[in-house]
């Protein structure tokens, strides 16, 4: 059994390199159901390149990534392309929020089902009643989260225009469409202000209770991860430095040395 | 107080009414001194233009693909159409088949091609393969008679219904108009939003689950098929089809078309059409000072077009809204 | 072998019409970011300047070819001021419609100055042939390829050592940076234009006398211009160049060895091949995205 019970992610000896630096080094730690985890460490230390390794968008040059799919199978994400990653159930926000600018939010939610689509292409052009009945359900599916997280009287105004923190709830939303167990927040509290950053603190506890998924939060905002974060592995040049509590994390004497006497710099 | 009745409007009541607009011009024709019969064959040549216009639409404005092959493939199609209809004496559903089929196979293979090339280098690509395809149709003289020209003749449907010009046009009009309608559907639905997301952001897309090679095929696929299609029309229409019409400056005009009218809409890319080809024959050719200066005064309006309004003519439907607008509150407040 | 050499030496010859006319193209591209599709039509119109004036005033064709140069600069800079300098908003695919545009009133102005029969220009130099390796080479031709080297020779020298072509090529990299640090980028974008202009014409004139001049006397220069800088990759200001050449002697050789029909379409068959092996040319590079 590669997995516990209650386990849902473990990565074990993760490594990557690009051309002589190794950005990622013998990496591993473990995230369960219903967990928030935070990765940190400071600028350049790799968090970026380890869950583009998750996600398939860079191939690790070793290691494995075990997870526990939506159909409760135990794969290795490492066997598959990047396009397959989301139908097993992992999903990521991106830092740049990459929505399409032209298209409403709610067709912008829709692109998250993409994946659950049946219907071909022909069906689609002629409009033939399970095309239009698909649409129908996942149209009514992307409503109830909007409605969920709070926007969802914007859903037919074009994403064009709209202020950084609704695009981040969007983004958001549109990764709930695929019933997803493993969310990966890329910084999402960068460019958010205090407020704000409470804000998405219950949005982040959100994902895990009402839409019981885990979430592994990469982040440089140190007060959103030691308030949110259930367990936090901390992470220096690509290699794994400490996994604890918030407390424990900041008692680390290795943390404190990645950190200390840094300038703190913002990206 | 009159009570407001709303009706629901469902997109495709408005390209049937739109097609039936169409339909009524060549009836306009006979009655006034305006629109020659000679009109017919502009409108008709700008509609066939729309359908392929309509492909390109997909490939780049939905899809974010440059392709200047368009004009090649179009070719390809009627040269094809014109030797099974009239050498071949095959049956015109047949030859239309076979003509679209054969295009878009080449289609796809360049589809194939996009995935690892981009951006300026996809698009001289596809004009090379356009440039391959021109010789071809110079050089395959068994098949399109080389610089002679070949000749077509006017559909024959179901074997036994021979059309003439009018009801060649209005079979334009009919495929069209489901153009129209079908790439409505698709663009607005999960395939259209595929598209758009590998437009916006490839790495998205990808997260997303849109498989880039599968969707990259599917639009090369439907341009091509657009492309085509409007190949057979053209050469069943105009009856003459010469290797030098299939040419960049032809894909050019089908690039023009869409950014004129208007990315990634539908009407956008039939009043597109209108402003690159139907505009100078239908108007500035009458001004009788101006005649030799047509081709000119065209270049200078889709200059002034780009300049003007750069996200294409059809968002000056906003500005006339916004117009009206300004109009009615000056009135009301007048009133006052 | 003599052979080859004469096909080698006469394709270093088309190659430097290519050359001229790729250069002119990835000058525009670089410094204002337009796929001047318009290049070909701006050296045909102002080819038929220079036959113009060389058969209705009488002068030394020399003279007539600086006239077709001094046409060339203005109508650039006036394309630039009038036209280009506007197009801020404008998408980059817009842009490009925009030389659409150009190529339609130039090729609609054409026939109503010139005329709508075909002109012939002579050479420069009319006679005479050099003899090298056993192989047959006319002056004329040598002054082409020597003077095609001449010019992109003094131009490199402009873009590496001096100050103007430290402009260019800063502005070229990054429009919006050189401008905040105090870069002319207007003038340079101008110039760019005016001397893409010139070397439309110079390659018009280089070509005009082995066909007539006609509409389409550029048609096919500024496909192969635009293929080379595709083989050569449009990242830098030599590889198009080199592109140019590279086609200029492999068409002619396919074009002798292979098949003197379908020479230029295998060549471009093969181009399309290397292409999926090195997307951005021989010398590009390409843009990595970090998500």
């Amino acid at each position: 059994m590669m997995l516990e019970n209650n386990e849902l992610l473990k990565i074990e000896a993760l490594s990557i390199q690009f051309g002589g630096l190794k950005a990622v080094d013998q990496l591993s730690f473990t995230i369960h159901e219903k967990e928030i985890f935070g990765l940190i460490g400071p600028n350049g230390a790799g968090k970026t390149t380890v869950f583009n390794c998750i996600t398939q968008f860079y191939k690790p040059n070793h290691g494995n990534i075990y997870f526990r799919n939506i159909k409760d199978e135990v794969i290795n994400l490492v066997d598959l392309k990047v396009h397959q990653v989301i139908r097993q159930g992992v999903v990521r926000t991106f830092q740049n929020v990459e929505l399409i600018r032209e298209l409403s939010i709610l067709d912008n939610v829709l692109i998250g089902a993409h994946i659950d689509y049946k219907t071909g292409v022909i069906s689609q052009a002629l409009r033939l009643p399970k095309a239009v009945k698909e649409e129908a359900i996942y149209k009514a599916k992307a409503e109830e989260i909007l409605k969920k997280l709070g926007i969802y009287e914007r859903k037919d105004m074009l994403v064009f225009g709209q202020p950084y923190g609704i695009l981040k709830k969007v983004e958001l939303a549109r990764t709930f469409m695929s019933d997803p167990k493993l969310v990966i927040l890329d910084e999402p509290a960068a460019g958010l202000n205090d407020v704000e950053t409470l804000q998405l603190a219950k949005t982040i506890r959100q994902i895990r209770d009402d839409f019981n998924c885990s979430v592994l939060l990469v982040e440089h905002d140190m007060r959103l991860v030691m308030d949110v974060c259930d367990t936090i592995c901390a992470i220096n040049f690509g290699k794994f430095l400490a996994l604890g509590s918030a407390k424990e994390i900041q008692k680390n004497p290795l943390v404190q040395e990645a950190y200390l006497g840094k300038e703190e710099h913002d990206e | 107080m009159m009570k407001k009745i709303k009706i629901a409007f469902k997109p495709w009541m408005g390209f049937v009414l739109f097609g039936i607009v169409l339909a009524l011009i060549p009836g306009l024709a006979q009655n006034t001194t305006f629109i020659k019969s000679s009109t017919i064959v502009t409108i008709g040549g700008t509609l066939i233009f729309a359908i392929a216009a309509l492909g390109l639409n997909i490939l780049l404005g939905y899809s974010g693909l440059i392709s200047l092959g368009t004009a090649g493939f179009m070719g390809l199609a009627a040269y094809l159409s014109a030797y099974m209809t009239v050498d071949l004496g095959l049956p015109f559903e047949v030859s239309l088949i076979v003509a679209v089929l054969i295009p878009t196979l080449i289609g796809v293979l360049v589809g194939l091609i996009s995935l690892k090339i981009e951006g300026m280098y996809l698009a001289i690509a596809t004009l090379a393969v356009s440039e391959i395809l021109r010789k071809t149709f110079e050089e395959f003289e068994f098949i399109t008679n080389g610089f002679s020209g070949k000749s077509a003749r006017f559909p024959q449907l179901l074997g036994f219904i021979q059309l003439d010009r009018a009801s060649t046009y209005y079979l334009i009009v009919v495929v069209l108009v489901i153009a129209m309608l079908l790439t409505y559907n698709m663009m607005n639905g999960q395939v259209g939003r595929a598209f758009n997301a590998m437009r916006g952001s490839e790495s998205a897309a990808s997260a997303m689950g849109v498989y880039s090679l599968k969707y990259r095929l599917i639009a090369f696929a439907l341009a091509t098929i657009l492309a085509s299609l409007a190949g057979v029309m053209y050469v069943h229409f105009i009856r003459f089809a010469y290797p030098s019409t299939w040419n960049l400056k032809l894909s050019l005009d089908f690039l023009a078309m869409i950014v004129i009218g208007g990315l990634r809409s539908i009407y956008g890319t039939v009043l597109g059409a209108f402003i690159v080809f139907a505009i100078p024959d239908l108007f500035l050719k009458q001004i009788p000072f101006f005649n030799q200066l047509s081709y000119v005064l065209n270049g200078v309006l889709i200059i002034v077009v780009i300049m003007f309004y750069p996200s294409g003519l059809i968002n000056i439907g906003f500005d006339i809204k916004r117009l009206w607008l300004k109009l009615r509150k000056g009135i009301h407040d007048a009133g006052k | 072998m003599s052979i080859f050499i004469q096909i080698f030496l006469r394709s270093l010859e088309t190659g430097s019409v290519y050359a001229l006319a790729a250069l002119g193209i990835i000058l525009v591209f670089r410094t204002s970011n337009i796929t001047n599709f318009s290049q070909g039509a701006l050296g045909m119109f102002n080819t038929f300047v220079v036959v113009s004036i060389f058969n209705n005033f009488g002068v030394p064709l020399w003279v007539a070819i600086i006239g077709g140069l001094i046409s060339a600069l203005v109508i650039g800079m006036m394309i630039d001021l009038v036209i280009i300098r506007h197009t801020k908003k404008v998408s980059p695919v817009a842009k490009q419609i925009i030389t659409l545009g150009l190529i339609m009133i130039l090729v609609g102005l054409a026939p109503i100055f010139f005329g709508v029969d075909p002109l012939n220009l002579p050479r420069l130099i009319p006679e005479g042939n050099l003899t090298l390796a056993g192989a047959n080479i006319s002056y004329n031709g040598l002054f082409n390829i020597l003077f095609g080297l001449m010019v992109m020779g003094g131009l490199f020298y402009i873009l590496q050592y001096t100050k103007v072509g430290l402009a260019i090529r800063t502005t070229a990299s990054n429009e919006y940076t050189a401008r905040l640090m105090g870069v002319p980028t207007k003038t340079v974008t101008l110039g760019a234009w005016a001397v893409g202009s010139m070397l439309g014409v110079i390659s018009g004139v280089m070509i005009a006398p082995t066909t007539t001049v006609t509409l389409n006397l550029m048609d096919v220069v500024q496909i192969n211009a635009f293929v080379a800088a595709v083989l050569g990759g449009f990242q830098t200001f030599y590889g198009p160049v080199i592109g140019a050449y590279i086609i200029g002697v492999v068409s002619n050789l396919l074009l002798f060895y292979v098949s003197p029909v379908w020479g230029g379409q295998i060549l471009y068959v093969l181009i399309l091949l290397f292409l999926t092996v090195r997307p951005y040319g021989l010398f590009g590079k390409k843009v990595v995205k970090k998500v």
